[in-house]
């Protein structure tokens, strides 16, 4: 077991150590109506986690995704509710509108060299403006069926068959690829670890197996049906799964993590730095842009104060899922279990009473008490 | 005989400093050049910009004859000039396989890294390098200097460079890791690769070298065979600027 992975079982551990703990007190905390909520509520979150690791592994930093979230969540709401545009066409002017402003953030970072500290702190104040100039601070209420579904809730989820069949797929992708892994592994002459192929195939479809199981077991009173996996938890899934491919799997992503280790090195192996931290800025961009449509599906409508605050909850997702500030090392599956122990520590203190001055306490010291265990690790 | 590498009256300045002040040297197949000067001589400078890190100002490189200009580090590598920077220039958050083949990664055919195929031929190389280096899988942080230089010199390898350009390749190494890379540079010049030796360790240009040439601020004090001059004569050349007899004023 290498250091990473070896991290990420700790986060594990601890995320079920809290979610047993918070059990106790409450008793209420280990339903599958809370966990339900909690998958919902933690994907907008994620979704920008697991662009913002990547953005930290580089060196970088985005504190501007929170206001880019607002501006392109009314953006998209005005849009349709009072410039009557078609969904599809609001949305694509959403992401278009992200993708321009990441274009324009990279640009300043990676050719002006303006450190990205500087430049996003300016977007942070900047696009929340243009969030309340949009549609002058007046919500923009979304009624499109199947654009709130995305937020989940009542009618947002795939339904016990659908959770099912998604199951298997996700199984079947697991032991698809370990295979591909293992066989591309003896074509160049290795031996495969057999046995590491197999713990990973197991694990991960029981894990598969649990999540879906527990999911279809939450009814709605009035449901005949259970709920099964809410299309947030879904979309934050696939997020992952195409981010960790592309951190691991692809020439960008092995220079991410270059440009983090050693900018220098990177630069003198003939890496294209400028234009990877370009690309970087657009994927974050866009993530965002999609966390904006899951966002604005939740609320029902977009709002000038969406997404407030959420730059330093995102990066304390990706800091507590392992991702060094220092850059060049953390994953992409690390911040899922940054964002959901956050959101269950959150969750866990409402559901106990605990006042919101004590709860935001509580939560800024659990970013801290995740750096400090790592630093005490190191040594 | 054309030269493998030639610079002529190369020039580099910052602002009003001339760091490069009309240099010229040649290299040929299987020499090793050592290229000697105090901090600020302008060694460092010279090595960057024929790995392609910094513009040249005026002047010229040729490469076999041909004339050549280097836009970025990827060209430097592509003309098959190997660059082994004093810092090493390594991601130290990498393993060694990823590091040997920054920035020229192999691809399956989809397009995506192919580290399976990337690992087969790095563990035949490093085993060739330093028998004892099996840790390849672990972060290059985590390896010993003599390590980490294995790794930067076998890139010279894989990918087959005819001039290796080594920045101080023994600063911090210990003895036995010394000698391991005085071997292996040995190697290297035997299989006909040209090597530019920047160092200011006297044991190593007389074990290694076959010339050398001494820079002094910007400019080229002599160049020399190194069996022609004694160590004395070249420390006076590197403190005082003046080219002993043996050296043409170049």
């Amino acid at each position: 077991m290498n250091a990473q992975t070896q991290r990420l079982a700790v986060m594990a551990a601890v995320l079920v150590a809290i979610a047993i703990g918070f059990h106790v007190l409450t008793g209420s905390f280990l339903t599958a109506e809370n966990l339900y909520n909690i998958a919902q509520q933690t994907a907008v979150v994620g979704i920008v986690a697991s662009g913002m690791a990547l953005i930290i592994v580089a060196r970088q930093i985005d504190l501007a995704v929170g206001s880019l979230l607002g501006a392109v969540g009314v953006l998209m709401a005005w849009l349709q509710y009072t410039q009557g545009w078609s969904v599809v066409a609001s949305l694509f002017a959403g992401l278009g509108f992200a993708l321009v402003i990441g274009l324009f953030q990279g640009w300043l970072s990676a050719v002006i060299g303006i450190p990205s500290f500087v430049v996003t702190l300016g977007g942070l104040v900047s696009l929340r403006g243009v969030a309340f100039l949009v549609a002058d601070g007046k919500t923009q209420p979304v009624t499109e069926p199947w654009l709130l579904a995305l937020g989940g809730g009542l009618d947002g989820s795939l339904g016990e068959r659908g959770s099912w069949m998604l199951g298997a797929a996700l199984i079947a992708l697991i032991w698809v690829w370990q295979f591909v892994q293992r066989r591309a592994l003896m074509r160049a002459g290795g031996t495969p670890d057999g046995k590491s192929g197999l713990i990973h195939g197991v694990l991960g479809t029981l894990a598969v197996i649990a999540v879906v199981a527990v999911f279809n077991a939450y009814k709605i009173e009035g449901q005949e049906q259970g709920q099964g996996l809410p299309l947030p938890l879904v979309i934050w899934v696939a997020v992952v799964i195409a981010l960790g491919f592309i951190a691991k799997h692809t020439r960008f992503g092995r220079y991410v993590y270059a440009i983090g280790g050693n900018p220098d090195a990177a630069r003198l192996a003939g890496i294209p730095v400028k234009r990877v931290m370009i690309q970087l800025n657009l994927l974050l961009a866009a993530l965002v842009a999609l966390a904006a449509v899951v966002a604005m599906a939740r609320l029902n409508a977009g709002t000038n104060s969406m997404g407030t605050g959420m730059e330093l909850t995102v990066i304390a997702a990706a800091v507590i899922g392992g991702v060094s500030l220092a850059g060049g090392s953390g994953s992409v599956a690390g911040t899922v279990l940054g964002a959901l122990i956050i959101q269950s520590i959150d969750s866990g203190l409402l559901l106990t009473d605990v006042s919101i001055g004590w709860r935001m306490v509580v939560l800024g010291q659990v970013l801290v008490a995740a750096v400090v265990f790592d630093r005490v690790v190191q040594k | 005989m054309t030269a493998l590498l030639e610079v002529r009256e190369a020039r580099k300045s910052f602002g009003g400093v001339h760091a490069v002040d009309g240099v010229s040297l040649s290299l040929a197949p299987g020499e090793v050049l050592a290229v000697l000067g105090h901090n600020g001589a302008g060694k460092s400078t010279l090595m960057q910009m024929l790995a392609g890190a910094l513009p040249f100002d005026g002047g010229q490189l040729r490469l076999n004859g041909e004339a050549v200009k280097f836009a970025s580090p990827a060209d430097s590598r592509a003309a098959g000039i190997e660059t082994i920077h004093q810092k090493l220039a390594l991601a130290d958050n990498l393993d060694s396989v990823a590091n040997l083949f920054l920035g020229r990664e192999l691809r399956s055919r989809f397009g995506l890294l192919d580290d399976a195929a990337m690992r087969a031929a790095a563990v035949p190389l490093f085993a060739r390098l330093n028998p004892n280096f099996k840790n390849i899988a672990d972060p290059v942080m985590s390896l010993s200097g003599g390590q980490r230089q294995v790794v930067a010199i076998a890139r010279a390898l894989q990918f087959k460079a005819r001039v290796l350009i080594m920045d101080e390749p023994c600063a911090a190494l210990g003895p036995a890791e010394t000698a391991m890379v005085h071997d292996l540079i040995r190697r290297l010049s035997a299989e006909g690769v040209g090597i530019l030796l920047v160092t200011h360790d006297m044991p190593d240009v007389f074990a290694l070298s076959h010339r050398l040439t001494v820079m002094k601020t910007g400019r080229v004090v002599g160049t020399c065979r190194t069996a022609d001059v004694t160590e004395d004569e070249v420390l006076a050349m590197i403190i005082a600027g003046k080219p002993a007899a043996a050296c043409l004023p170049a």
